[in-house]
């Protein structure tokens, strides 16, 4: 009897071995060949991809903004009377994505969620370059690009400052503070990283690594200045997150339009932006563990299951804002309202409307509550595409199509996207090409903070249940 | 005064090199002496070390103070500077200036805490240091001081404790 007993024991811990990686460490040695063997490797389809995407983005994002600067704003589809189009559409979807990684790496330090992790480095990275791509398509939308320094906070030849109660100069001041602390927030962590790295180097990484560690050795010192700056800044950013897209929210909001004077823009921007960061965050893991070397031993499908699990909650939060909105807005009966929400539902483009909420609420709804489908990551992966395809149709939906009703119904005029197409899809190629280029420059996974996870848990026995502990080692 | 020696003293584990700070306090060293090197965080508390000053909560406190200070002047300096009243509305609105004050604080906090770990760690530092790479391979390094005639005590405790190797602490280019 206690044979078998021992057995099922001994069953359970390799069970939880496979199951978690904080259970199933390996020699810090052994995890460093890992990441550098990641970094290292190159397969001819990388190279191929990112040759092609070289080519996109120089043709579309470089190659057509300069046609637009030479040509003028008239070659993208903004006239009267929708102003704002797919490029404010861009610029609200990017800074969604950018949310991911602040979320992902510092609400889950704060609530020292321990599936974070192996992921937080790959998020956070998401956010940096999420916030870029926002930027580009704030200058795209601006038209007269070399004049983006008026927004700077400085006096004119004339003495007269920006008006920094307007809500453009708070997205100036927002953005910028976002970007700024997001940058530095990855930074942070990056240098013990940066410093295994610089010890297994050689030629012109060697010299690049060992500039961006600064001189780290791990002294007790360091450690400890790093570890109270990182948990200054993993509850200081999220202010500064929640700040950032209802900001953003405000730019709509605080406008008397049909369907944008809105009191719950501002959490209903945020629950959005955590919907489709997170949903991002869940597909570009997938495609680094299914194209990375040795990232199936850091990313286990516990990570998805953790993932599907917040994907789910946010789906149903997003679900409960954008009701509110709409019943406020149904009930109040103003035509001018009345008549764009028809027009979402029952014009031309209310397959949109409809594919928004099937892909937002219904497809998350009925899937993610299955473990079976949130521990498979092509499941995943398709179920957050869905998702990131219908956060940008709600961006559309709330931008030009909103802008089509007013209330001057002769100025009624539909959206036609000019050169915003291959400008969006450059953005996206820009994205995806300085993600691929850090998976070969910065380790994506945090290797330190996984050890000390590693330290940090432990099984015992309750009764006779194998359960997974963890100490609180800070 | 009597020579000290730096040496380097490697240990597979954090158990063993807690217990030769102990060991080393023991045969006489100051704290002040001893500096532990680890490739994770090991907090002061497991080692039983003083716990680590640090200026980095200052900094950010007065990089908030700072950013405040900032963010008054614009949303309060910039407009008396060149007073234009716009249809009957303030000069000074207060709800869209709490938004600027948030901003520029939260830009100060954040920016001073960065700037903090650099001066509090003295980043970025190039020249030679005492280090060797299998720190960054899980290992725990203690850099300490000792006096000559010391030396052969504390490295016959340490190997007893378990030390893998102690060798002369050399600086080296990192």
């Amino acid at each position: 009897m206690s044979a078998t007993h021992a057995h099922e024991t001994d069953h359970e811990l390799e069970h939880l071995r496979r199951e978690h990686l904080m259970l199933d460490p390996k020699p810090r040695g052994e995890m460093n060949r890992m990441i550098m063997e990641a970094m290292h490797t190159t397969s001819w389809r990388f190279r191929l991809t990112f040759a092609f995407l070289v080519l996109v983005v120089l043709v579309c994002l470089f190659g057509v903004w300069g046609y637009m600067i030479a040509e003028g704003l008239g070659v993208a589809g903004v006239t009267v009377p929708i102003y704002w189009g797919i490029f404010l559409v861009n610029t609200v979807f990017w800074i969604g994505i950018s949310h991911a990684g602040t979320f992902v790496s510092a609400l889950l330090r704060v609530f020292k969620a321990e599936y974070r992790r192996p992921f937080t480095r790959a998020a956070e990275l998401m956010t940096t370059f999420g916030l870029v791509q926002a930027g580009l398509s704030i200058f795209f939308h601006m038209g007269r690009v070399w004049l983006s320094y008026w927004l700077f906070p400085y006096p004119n030849e004339r003495q007269l400052w920006p008006n920094f109660h307007s809500p453009l100069s708070w997205d100036f001041l927002a953005i910028n503070t976002y970007l700024m602390a997001s940058t530095m927030y990855l930074f942070l962590p990056l240098i013990p990283d940066l410093a295994m790295a610089r010890d297994r180097s050689t030629g012109w990484r060697k010299v690049f690594y060992r500039i961006l560690s600064l001189g780290f050795r791990g002294t007790e010192g360091e450690w400890a200045h790093l570890r109270i700056a990182m948990n200054i800044f993993a509850f200081a950013i999220l202010p500064v997150m929640f700040s950032v897209h209802t900001i953003v929210s405000w730019d709509f909001a605080a406008a008397m339009r049909p369907g944008w004077s809105s009191t719950i823009f501002g959490p209903y921007f945020v629950v959005g932006a955590l919907q489709s960061g997170l949903s991002a965050v869940a597909m570009v893991l997938v495609v680094v563990r299914g194209t990375m070397k040795n990232m199936k031993y850091f990313i286990r499908p516990e990570v998805f299951d953790a993932l599907g699990k917040l994907m789910l909650v946010i789906s149903m939060a997003w679900a409960y804002f954008f009701f509110n909105d709409y019943m406020v807005q149904w009930y109040g009966g103003d035509k001018f309202t009345d008549a764009l929400l028809h027009f979402h539902e029952e014009g031309p483009l209310g397959w949109m409307w409809f594919a928004m909420l099937i892909l937002n609420v219904a497809v998350p709804w009925l899937t993610l509550w299955n473990k079976k489908v949130r521990r498979t990551p092509w499941a995943i992966f398709a179920i957050g595409l869905g998702v990131n395809v219908a956060m940008w149709f709600e961006r559309y939906i709330i931008v030009p199509i909103s802008l089509t009703i007013n209330r001057m119904p002769f100025t009624w005029r539909e959206h036609v996207p000019g050169v915003e197409i291959p400008l969006g899809i450059g953005t996206l190629a820009f994205f995806i090409l300085l993600y691929m280029a850090a998976s070969k420059l910065v380790p994506l996974v945090p290797v330190w903070e996984v050890q000390e996870g590693q330290l940090a848990h432990s099984v015992r026995k309750v009764g006779k249940e194998v359960v997974v502990s963890v100490a609180d080692m800070e | 005064m009597a020579e000290k020696l730096s040496l380097l003293a490697i240990f597979p584990d954090i158990d063993p090199a807690a217990q030769a700070v102990d060991e080393l306090r023991g045969l006489g060293l100051e704290d002040g002496d001893i500096n532990v090197i680890s490739g994770i965080p090991v907090t002061e508390a497991m080692l039983g070390r003083p716990r680590q000053w640090s200026n980095v909560p200052r900094l950010a406190l007065g990089g908030a103070v700072g950013g405040f200070l900032i963010g008054a002047f614009f949303a309060f300096g910039t407009p008396n500077l060149y007073p234009i009243y716009v249809g009957g509305q303030p000069l000074l609105p207060g709800a869209p200036s709490i938004v600027v004050l948030f901003e520029l604080t939260m830009l100060g906090m954040l920016a001073a805490t960065f700037l903090g770990v650099f001066l509090d760690s003295r980043f970025p530092s190039y020249s030679p240091k005492e280090y060797v790479p299998q720190i960054s391979d899980g290992k725990i390094a203690i850099f300490f001081e000792c006096p000559a005639e010391k030396e052969k005590k504390c490295s016959q405790r340490l190997l007893a404790l378990g030390a893998e190797s102690i060798q002369p602490a050399e600086a080296q280019k990192l």
